[in-house]
Parts: C-alpha cells; structure tokens; sequence
C-alpha cells in the first residue's frame, strides 16, 4: 500500500542519531557516576577509596537516602513533592524505639509503618481532598513530625535493646555484606518494576505528564497522588526505623536535611521536578553518587565547610546537565 | 424513509443499520440562565461524512460539540448516536457511544510513548499481570498500519510535532472504537504539509465509515474536505447542504446574517493627517510571525483582521515584547526601538491590553482604585510612600471619564460587570498616556452598552493624535473602529483594506441588510480570498 502520508520508516541508523539526539540527557547520569568514580579512584587512590571497606561503608550511608528516593521518584514523576520524609524518618526512628521497649519486636515495627502511613495519610488528604499544594503542607508537616519527635522523646535518644531487631534494621551483615544493602536492593527492585511494569505506574508517569489528559483519559489522578504520598511516608518510615537500627536508638534528629539529599538524588538520576518523568533507577544511582561524592570529599581531606561547597557546586552541575528541557 | 416494505425482518435490519445517521440530534433547545444558546436545533450526521460546521461567535457551535461529548445536557430534545439514545449525559456516556472529541494537545501526555498514550489505561499485560509495552508496540504498529499512519510508536509524544500529535490523538479515539470524531479547528496549528497530510488522511478514514464533524473558519479547507455544510446563527439552524451545491458568498452570507449591531461604523475623514507613529517591517518570529510589515500614522485606528494562527496575537505580543523577535525591525516615531520586554515597550510609548483581561489585565481581589494607579505608582507617590490625597484624585478623574460603575473604588474588581471591569483595564493604560496603544479583543465578553462606550473611548484616545491597533476577530467590531484594516495570514500582512473600500462595501446593504452586515461580508469574504 502507498499512502501519500506515510513518512518514509527511519532506517536504524537514524533512528539511533535521533534517539542520541532526544534522549542522551536520561543517560548523562551513568557515564557522570562512572567519570566521577574514576577521578576519585585515581585521586584518592592512596587513601584508601578503592578499599572494600570504604565502598561498603559508601553503601551503608546511602541506603536510606536511596530508599527514600525510589518512593521519591513516585511522587515527583505525579507531579507533587514531599518535603516531610526526613522529619518522619526521624520521628519514625523515636515511635519505633519507644514501642519496642512497650510492645516488643512484632508491635515496635507495626507502629513504626504506622507511623508512617498516618503521616502520608495527612499529607496526602490535605494535599488532594483540601487541596494545599504538597510543597505547603510537607513544609507544614516537616515540623510538625520534628516537633512530635522531640516532644514524645524529651530530646533524649531512646536506646534499642532488641538484638534481632537491630541486626535486621540496618545493623547487622551476611559475611560482608550489610543488611542495608538489602534493603536497598529489595526496595529499588519493587520501586524499579512498579514505575515501570504496572499500571499504577504507568498512572502516576500520566498525572503528572498531563493531568487533564490523564483525567480525561479516565484516570483518579487525586487517588494517585494520594497513594504516592502515602508510600513516600512509608519508606520514609522504613528509612527511620534503619537509622535508629543502625544507632541502637530512636532520636528525633535523625534524617535531618535528608530531604534534600533525596530530591537531589531524583533530579540528578532524571526525575523531573515537574512531573511526568521518573527514572528509579537513575534515583538509586544519583544517591550512590551523592554519596560517592561526601565519601571523596572527606578522604580529600577537606573541611566540612568545604565540603558543602563542594557538594552544592557538583551538584548543581549535574543537574543543569541531566535537567530535561520541559 | 424506504418502500420495502416487505423484507423480511433480518434484512431490513441491515438495511436499517447501514442508514441509521451517526449522530441524529432533534429538536435541541438549551439556555444559559434566560440566555438562549441554541434554539430547535435539527443537525445530522450521517455515516461516512464529513460534516462542516460553522457560524460566527456566540452562534451556538460550542453548545453543539459540548453536548454531543457530554458536558451539557440538553433542555429539549433528543440526541441519538448510531441509532442509541444518549441519555446519561456525561463524557464517559458520550466515549461510550462512539464519540471522540480530538482536542488540541488536550489528552496527550507528552512524556510517555505514542503507543503508552495510545493504550493509555487499556494497555496489554502479560501473564504476570505486568505491563506489556512490547504487545502495545505491535498492536500500535498494527494500528497505524491498518489507518495509514507512518509514525514510530515508540517515539515520545513530548518530541513530536502538531501534526503528528495530532494523529496520535485520531489513533487513540480509534483504538476506542470511536466512530464520531468531533475536530475544532484541528488545523490552526499545522504547517501546509501537515494539513495535507491531514486531509488525506481524513479522506481515507471515511472508507473505514468514521463519521466526523469539522469545525473551520477556513472556507478553501470546507470545500476541499467537507461533504455538507450546517451554518448556525443566533442559536438556530439556518442552513444545512452539501458543499458541492453551494457557493462562499451564500456560506459567508448565512454566517454573517442580518445583525441588530451594537456598533455603528464612524468614517473619521481627518485620521491621515498625522505623522508616522509606528512602523514594522519584515518582523519574524517563532510561531507564526513571517516578514509582516505595517505603518500606523498618528491619530489613525488600525484593524488586524484573519483566521486563527493567521499570526495576529503573535504579532501584538511581538511588538509588546512578550515574544522573541527573530528578525525585522519597529521604528517609533521613526527611531528604530529594541523591543524585548514589556517594560521596554512600555518605555517607548507601547501598552498592549491583553485578550483575558482576567488573567493578563486585571488584579481581581485588588481595589478598583489599586488597580487603576498600579501603572502610575511613581506618579502618585514620593520617597517610595503612595499619596493617597494623589491616588484619590486620580481615580476619580478615571472613574468620571471613562463611566466605571463601581459602588466604591475600594471595592475589589471582582464585583465589578465584565463591561466595567474592561473599562478598568482600558483607564488604567490610558492613564499612562501611551503613544501607541494595542488592544487584543477590546469588546469580547462585555455588554452592548459598555460595548459602546468602550468604543467610543477607543476613538477619542486616537483623536489626540494617538495610534491604536486593534485586534479583533468579530469582524462588526474591527470595522466599526478601523480606519483602516490589514488582513494576516500565514505570519504575514496579505492585504491592506482602505477605509473608501469599506464604505464601498457598505455601499452595498439594502433594504433588508444592515450596514454593518453588509460591511461584515465584505471582510469575510475578503478574509476568505487569502486564505
């Protein structure tokens, strides 16, 4: 058949030049990973960088920030934010302790998730049935999940006795490998399928691409945002309860500023602020490459001062690399 | 309907099917709070056609497609789509039915794949219950193969152009199983090619007995595509018929009507006189702005008259700086200016009154009073601190001028009429005492009576040597304020009409057409011819 409208098909190479061309920025993240891995491996390479240990322990202090970014490229990609995830971490980390020493294994973890999903509820109703924009009311709740911590714990550190649980949450290792790189793991690879493979997914990647479009198209796009909020608190929560498994202890301070670290994860892996677009395994690897770059800052030997310097320029770099043009 | 009478049951069911009409709406009244929108409306649509739909502003078009997708709900009458009653009247009930209503850009998502929009909720799965976006690529592939459509699926919707998205909205609504398209103005964003392309397409989707109801104001694309012809005027069906036995003048004539005008044309004899005010030439931007060149002397009203995405907003917004100029030139005064934000217009002379005085023009929840000195905050204040014995004199004079009737101008804009509150937004740039002046739409959404006034400020601010530029695209209106009016099309100035042209048109209203009518005709057509 010979229509008039039909465009020659692209010959394989060209469709290759043009997907460079269209595409190249959602990939920008790896090779920047792997240039930035290779400068501290041949810089630091006397200090020890390349050491298992060191790279173990770059693992360790990522999990939670990437944790929190797969469930945060899930509410960015629909279009909201979540500014609360490191307070309810932290406060997460003080509920779960405390029901530990009451309740013991079982009812310290309930009431850590539970923790978690009253916060995501509050967020996520205010946000879609009160309609406050996300950024207000997780600006709101960042506080007032701070505050509740501090309260609840009277500013003490709240001490975790429960072997098992400790072990599990964040402590303990197979061999050499940490508990928390499974966690990790597990999380990324569930995050990874559902953005990808279902279409809850494929719903949330809709409302925030075109609301209108997506609710034209038949979809509850106030249900999906709900539903992402509440999972950002949930793993925000999981974060928590790693924290204070690591530390042997709930304390309100804990996760402080991780909401930063965690956006800046999304973003640098290709999540888009505006929704629409979500990578969550471009999340994982921006947190390794946060955490990548603290990790060389401090064996360069700079101070902490410097060091903020220097992560804010790297990664403001990075972003007006990888950032789409929408 | 047909004699035979005596066929048995079975074949005189097919018989029936294949004549039922697609869409059949009878007897359809409906009203806006005691505002008649459409009156005994009969409009049908048979299988396989396409169908023009036309009429000016206000003349009930889309009160038509709204209740045909299901937004509005009829008063009276019955609408039946392939032979089923449409009687729950929502969108879901209408997409249900078959009716497809292609937006503009509307019910795409530009960051997923043409087949993850296409399949976009309905999409394969695998025996694991997960998505299969391998499966939607070929059905897709399938899909564009069976309806001619040359475009990789696998594409990003974001990355696509007009055209192609478009077709990719056409593909989606048929993968629903859509057999009534419904198109408004599908191709005011399409370059030539892509129009083509377009029509080609639509053409071969008749063989497939999709029914499609075509909304243009482009008389040359209703010829070249369009089997029948309904024009609407006032709310009521005036004139239903094929294309082939009908001629542009008889169209246009029907469109146009015999209108009691709100606006009465003022021939303004000394309007040459003044000197050159403002001259562009060969201004080019990006969309739609292509080597337009124009003069505007002072004292002188000019209209910029033509079709939707003929240029003209572009070409305000140019001049005002709110969009990149690519190439060209505007001199003020005969000094050549840079233009490249409003508040460099501003500088030289420029204000421009937005189309949507509620978005681009007004400070709702702000005071009548705020909102008329915002422009003038140095005027009315010292040190940075606002006078307010300043301010009240000022809107006072504004208020009395221009007739704003306000119960206090410290009431908030909001609770002013539509007709007062673009009287607002008119003192408000008066007062800045602009050298050229640029209104988009002046009148669109007032009352007759504010109509007038408005009107009658517009011409004495040119009396004081001004230039003005107005756009329009109620034709009664551009001609009752122009002295002049420059018709755009593709990015450019095509025609110049000359106010002695005008009152030939006018020339020739009978007894039974009104003047403006008469006028109104003579413009559309001319609109029309360079198309």
């Amino acid at each position: 058949m010979n229509h008039p409208l039909e465009v020659t098909a692209e010959k394989t190479t060209e469709r290759f030049y043009r997907r460079a061309r269209e595409e190249w920025r959602q990939y920008v993240i790896y090779a920047g990973f792997i240039a930035i891995f290779i400068f501290f491996a041949i810089t630091l390479s006397d200090k020890g960088f390349l050491d298992p240990n060191n790279l173990l322990n770059i693992v360790r202090q990522t999990a939670m920030i990437a944790i929190m970014a797969v469930a945060m490229t899930f509410v960015l990609s629909a279009g909201e934010i979540d500014l609360s995830v490191g307070a309810a971490a932290g406060l997460v980390s003080v509920t779960t302790a405390m029901a530990l020493g009451q309740f013991g294994l079982v009812g310290g973890m309930l009431v850590g998730a539970l923790t978690g999903v009253l916060l995501g509820l509050v967020n996520g109703l205010l946000t879609t049935r009160v309609g406050i924009p996300s950024f207000l009311v997780t600006l709101a709740t960042m506080g007032i999940a701070r505050g509740t911590g501090m309260w609840i714990s009277k500013t003490a550190a709240i001490p975790i006795l429960d072997r098992t649980y400790y072990f599990s949450f964040g402590s303990g290792s197979f061999g050499p490998v940490p508990v928390l790189l499974f966690w990790a793991l597990v999380i990324a690879a569930i995050g990874h399928v559902v953005l990808r493979k279902t279409t809850f997914g494929r719903k949330v990647l809709a409302t925030g691409g075109n609301e209108t479009a997506a609710r034209f198209t038949g979809i509850k796009t106030r249900d999906i945002k709900l539903t992402v909020l509440i999972i950002s608190s949930v793993a925000a929560a999981i974060a928590g309860m790693l924290y204070a498994g690591r530390l042997h202890s709930g304390r309100f301070q804990l996760g402080e500023g991780d909401e930063m670290s965690v956006i800046a994860a999304a973003v640098l892996g290709g999540t888009s602020l505006f929704g629409g677009v979500g990578s969550v395994i471009g999340s994982i690897v921006g947190a390794l490459m946060i955490g990548l770059i603290n990790n060389g800052l401090i064996l360069m030997g700079l101070e902490f001062s410097q060091q903020l310097i220097a992560r804010g320029v790297i990664i403001i770099l990075a972003v007006m690399v990888a950032r789409s043009r929408r | 309907m047909w004699q035979g009478q005596d066929d048995n049951t079975i074949n005189m069911s097919q018989a029936e099917q294949a004549r039922v009409d697609a869409v059949a709406m009878t007897g359809i009244s409906k009203s806006f709070g005691g505002v008649v929108a459409l009156e005994h409306v009969d409009f049908t649509l048979r299988r396989g056609e396409i169908h023009a739909l036309l009429g000016g502003n206000g003349a009930g078009k889309s009160t038509i497609l709204k209740m045909l997708s299901g937004v509005h709900k009829p008063d009276q009458g019955e609408i039946r789509i392939n032979g089923v009653l449409l009687e729950d009247n929502s969108p879901e009930a209408a997409r249900r039915l078959g009716i497809a209503m292609i937006f503009q850009e509307m019910s795409l998502v530009p960051s997923l794949s043409v087949a993850q929009n296409i399949f976009l909720t309905r999409e394969p799965k695998d025996a694991l219950g997960l998505l299969d976006d391998r499966k939607a690529l070929k059905e897709a592939r399938l899909l564009f193969e069976r309806i001619g459509v040359g475009l990789d699926p696998r594409r990003q919707v974001g990355n696509l152009s007009a055209g192609q998205r478009q077709l990719t909205e056409i593909a989606k609504a048929l993968s629903q199983e859509a057999s009534v398209l419904i198109m408004d103005e599908p191709t005011s964003t399409l370059s030539t090619a892509e129009i083509d392309h377009l029509f080609d397409f639509l053409d071969r989707l008749k063989q497939w007995h999709a029914s499609i109801i075509y909304v243009s104001h482009r008389m040359e694309e209703i010829r070249r595509i369009a089997d029948r012809v309904t024009v609407l005027r006032n709310g009521r069906n005036v004139m239903t018929s094929a294309v082939a036995e009908t001629s542009l003048d008889t169209i246009v004539e029907q469109i146009v009507g015999r209108k009691i005008g709100a606006f009465e044309r003022k021939n303004r004899t000394d309007a040459k006189a003044g000197a050159e005010l403002l001259r562009v030439s060969n201004l080019s931007a990006k969309p739609r702005l292509n080597e337009a060149s124009f003069t505007i002397r002072g004292g002188e009203i000019v209209g910029i008259a033509g079709l939707m995405g003929s240029g003209r907003s572009s070409l305000a917004r140019c001049i005002f700086g709110m969009q990149r100029i690519v190439a060209g030139e505007i001199r003020v005064k005969e000094k050549a200016v840079k233009i490249s934000s409003p508040s460099e217009a501003l500088n030289a002379g420029i204000a421009l009154i937005p189309e949507d005085r509620l978005t681009q023009g007004l400070l709702l929840q702000h005071s009548v009073a705020n909102n008329l000195t915002l422009p003038l905050l140095k005027k009315v204040s010292r040190y940075g601190f606002v006078l307010e014995s300043k301010e009240r004199g000022i809107v006072q004079e504004c208020t009395r001028r221009f007739r704003i009737k306000a119960v206090s101008p410290n009431k908030p804009v909001r609770t002013l009429s539509g007709g007062n509150q673009q009287k607002v937004v008119l003192a408000k740039w008066l007062a800045v005492d602009p050298v050229l002046l640029i209104l988009d739409e002046p009148t669109a959404g007032v009352d007759i009576g504010s109509k007038t006034e408005i009107v009658e400020i517009i011409r004495a601010f040119a009396e004081r040597g001004k230039g003005v530029l107005v756009i329009s695209s109620e034709p009664a209106e551009l001609l009752a304020l122009s002295d002049r009016i420059l018709i755009m099309a593709r990015g450019r100035v095509v025609r110049e009409i000359s106010s002695e042209e005008i009152e030939d048109w006018a020339e020739g209203a009978t007894e039974t057409t009104h003047r403006i009518s008469s006028m109104e005709k003579g413009l559309q057509v001319a609109i029309q011819q360079e198309q």
